[in-house]
């Protein structure tokens, strides 16, 4: 979430100067006010609430929050996230979504209200239950998986439960040690989230459509 | 002793237990469901686990999640409070076969006395006065023939429930006929079981129970009674020790009664005996708790005995160490469970997030609640939150400190029946020691309060 509500207010107004078209300003400005007013607004509801998403449509427009399942974690939240286009709008929005720009103070504030201590481009995939954690034999850094594939069980009184990925991606460094009791909710291994997601023009759809499935 | 306990609960007994393993110099892990992450008792523990979601049943109620927190953590022993696992015999035995222990009775006690018409009859059969009453009762035929020797009124109740859950009043034949098909179905999806059974139905009653504790050795000691006639549909909201309903004889006897019956009946570790106790002054046993109460801090104000470190000894297989000449009762001790409720709407539960707390003080005052400014008292459980106990050398001036510490208690952010307590503690009914159960219910809770206000 934080990534996608980066830049979108002020830099693609800064690029485009004044030679953009109407509809392009109008977009402009919703997605100015999503990323300045909606969203911050939106993330603190979610956090505060037992909702486990949130959507609000506004003109042609639409933002969608949603929550992992078992976290209520604002950061989780946070990152879950998707903010998505209903597709009515010009080609350009996506460049003008670009995510990962840092600059922007919209950006450090909501960063730091949703994000905590997170890098962007991370989700993780946690616990269970209560129990002893053993990733899968083959699990490597570098393996991409696939949004419900089992990475790895919970051992709960010799009744092993299922570690998924909540998400498509690659498997990044484990928070755990082979074997280490973890608690129910506890984040077990990180999964990066693709590269072209992190970066700009695919960054709508992927991340959206990955999180559908989730 | 134990090395380290689970704590398998949560609000102020999860403190109250961390309170006595910390006096023990015991470890301490507090087991909590994701809506508790920042419950007091998770913030002042050294050690706390998540076991699920705020759901109870895959948190609180679940074994697994429990008995392998327990494990990870290294504890060698679980607590369940009061509520939840913590009369579960199939819990209790689960978490033994796991090398641990429940403390509480031991998981074969738990079944003995898991029924409460077969524990009547067991400890009837021991001495003690029980009410008049039925067996398991096969079908409306037989419910028909078991009233008519009782007597009318009588009282439905299903075998499996507790705390006045499920309980229907019958004042004919005619409605028995009624209701009883009703109650056995409402049964079995409440408890699971459909077993009912007829008790006699004392129209103004008072409710007392006897404090017991037996350790593993047969040791056994009473500490007392507590009257919970104040209550407000079958939940009491108001304990008192002693009993303004009880001679000392009737008080002596009973209490002495009840040690004998549970001692004979193999009972172990912490128990309450409840009676109904009539307009006559007559005890008749009802049932046992077979866990420590919400009510016991009066029992620890006038007896000065720790009873949840004195039930983590007798689990741990210790001795009492000490005998009934040492339980010396002084003063005399009153209860207000501070409910999140709405007196406006029915009393309905409240939740939210607490705005300012500030917990009374001076002298003969205890606290027991885990609330703090900003805590977001969460909707998944019940709404206690928490418990106001006096002390004093006697009735009267509990009652005058009771009402100083009620005004200076503040809980801003949700509703609360401070003011019901208030109300009562002005009423001449309580003032002269003479609440029976169905007062509040009779009067209205509401009017209770409206009356106090003037």
């Amino acid at each position: 979430m934080s990534e996608a509500s980066s830049s979108a207010g002020k830099e693609p107004r800064e690029a485009d100067g004044g030679t953009i078209s109407a509809a392009t300003a109008r977009d402009h400005a919703a997605i100015t006010r999503l990323a300045e007013d909606l969203l911050p607004a939106l993330i603190a509801k979610l956090t505060a609430s037992n909702l486990g998403e949130i959507e609000v449509r506004q003109g042609g427009w639409k933002a969608r929050l949603r929550k992992p399942a078992g976290s209520d974690e604002a950061r989780r939240a946070a990152r879950a996230a998707a903010a998505a286009a209903d597709g009515r709008g010009p080609g350009g929005r996506g460049s003008s979504l670009a995510i990962g720009s840092r600059g922007a103070e919209d950006t450090r504030r909501a960063r730091e209200e949703a994000a905590a201590h997170e890098e962007p481009g991370h989700a993780a995939a946690t616990s269970p239950a209560v129990g002893l954690f053993h990733p899968q034999k083959d699990l490597t850094v570098g393996m991409r998986v696939r949004s419900g594939d089992r990475i790895g069980t919970v051992d709960v009184l010799g009744v092993k439960q299922d570690v998924t990925s909540p998400v498509d991606g690659i498997i990044g460094s484990s928070l755990v040690e082979i074997g280490e009791a973890v608690e129910y909710g506890q984040e077990l291994v990180r999964i990066e989230l693709p590269e072209r997601a992190v970066a700009s023009a695919g960054a709508e759809q992927s991340v959206a459509g990955s999180r559908g499935k989730a | 002793m134990f090395n380290k306990i689970l704590i398998a609960n949560r609000g102020e007994i999860a403190l109250r237990v961390l309170r006595a393993c910390r006096t023990l110099g015991v470890g301490a892990v507090v087991a909590y469901s994701e809506a508790d992450r920042d419950s007091l008792a998770a913030q002042l523990a050294d050690e706390a686990i998540c076991i699920g979601p705020a759901d109870a049943r895959r948190s609180y109620l679940s074994a697994p999640a429990i008995i392998s927190a327990a494990i990870v953590t290294g504890c060698d022993a679980i607590h369940p409070g009061y509520g939840f696992l913590s009369e579960d015999e199939a819990f209790a035995e689960v978490v033994r076969a796991h090398g641990l222990v429940f403390i509480g009775p031991p998981a074969e006690v738990l079944e003995r006395f898991a029924s409460k018409e077969a524990t009547r009859r067991l400890l009837g059969g021991h001495g003690l006065p029980t009410i008049p009453g039925s067996g398991m009762l096969r079908d409306q035929a037989h419910a028909l023939e078991e009233a008519e020797r009782i007597g009318y009124p009588v009282l439905i109740k299903p075998s499996a429930g507790g705390g006045g859950k499920g309980m229907r009043l019958v004042r004919s034949a005619r409605e028995l006929e009624t209701v009883f098909n009703v109650s056995r179905s409402e049964a079995k999806a409440g408890f699971g079981d459909d077993a009912l059974y007829l008790e006699k139905y004392l129209d103004e009653n008072r409710h007392v129970e006897i404090q017991v504790a037996v350790d593993r050795f047969g040791h056994a000691i009473h500490m007392g009674e507590r009257d919970c006639s104040v209550q407000r549909r079958h939940q009491k909201i108001i304990e008192e020790t002693p009993s303004p309903a009880l001679s000392e004889a009737t008080r002596a006897d009973l209490c002495q009664r009840a040690v004998k019956a549970v001692v004979a009946a193999g009972y172990e570790n912490l128990g309450t005996l409840e009676f109904l106790v009539d307009a006559k002054g007559d005890a008749y046993f009802i049932e046992i708790n077979c866990r420590v109460q919400v009510e016991h801090p009066i029992t620890e104000l006038v007896t000065g005995i720790d009873m949840i470190a004195l039930q983590i000894r007798i689990a741990a297989g210790e001795t009492l160490g000490l005998s009934q000449s040492d339980v010396v009762s002084n003063g005399h001790a009153i209860e207000f469970r501070i409910l999140a409720e709405d007196p406006s709407k029915d009393f309905r539960p409240a939740s939210g997030r607490i705005g300012a707390y500030l917990a009374p003080g001076g002298p003969g005052v205890r606290m027991d609640s885990h609330l703090y400014s900003g805590y977001e008292v969460p909707p998944y459980y019940d709404s206690l939150l928490g418990k106001l106990a006096i002390w004093a050398p006697d009735r009267a001036q509990a009652i005058a400190r009771a009402d100083a510490a009620l005004r200076e208690l503040l809980v801003e952010g949700v509703s609360t029946n401070i003011e019901l307590h208030r109300a009562i503690l002005a009423n001449q009914v309580f003032i002269d020691g003479r609440v029976t159960t169905n007062l509040l219910d009779r009067v209205g809770s509401a009017p209770f309060v409206a009356a106090g206000n003037r």
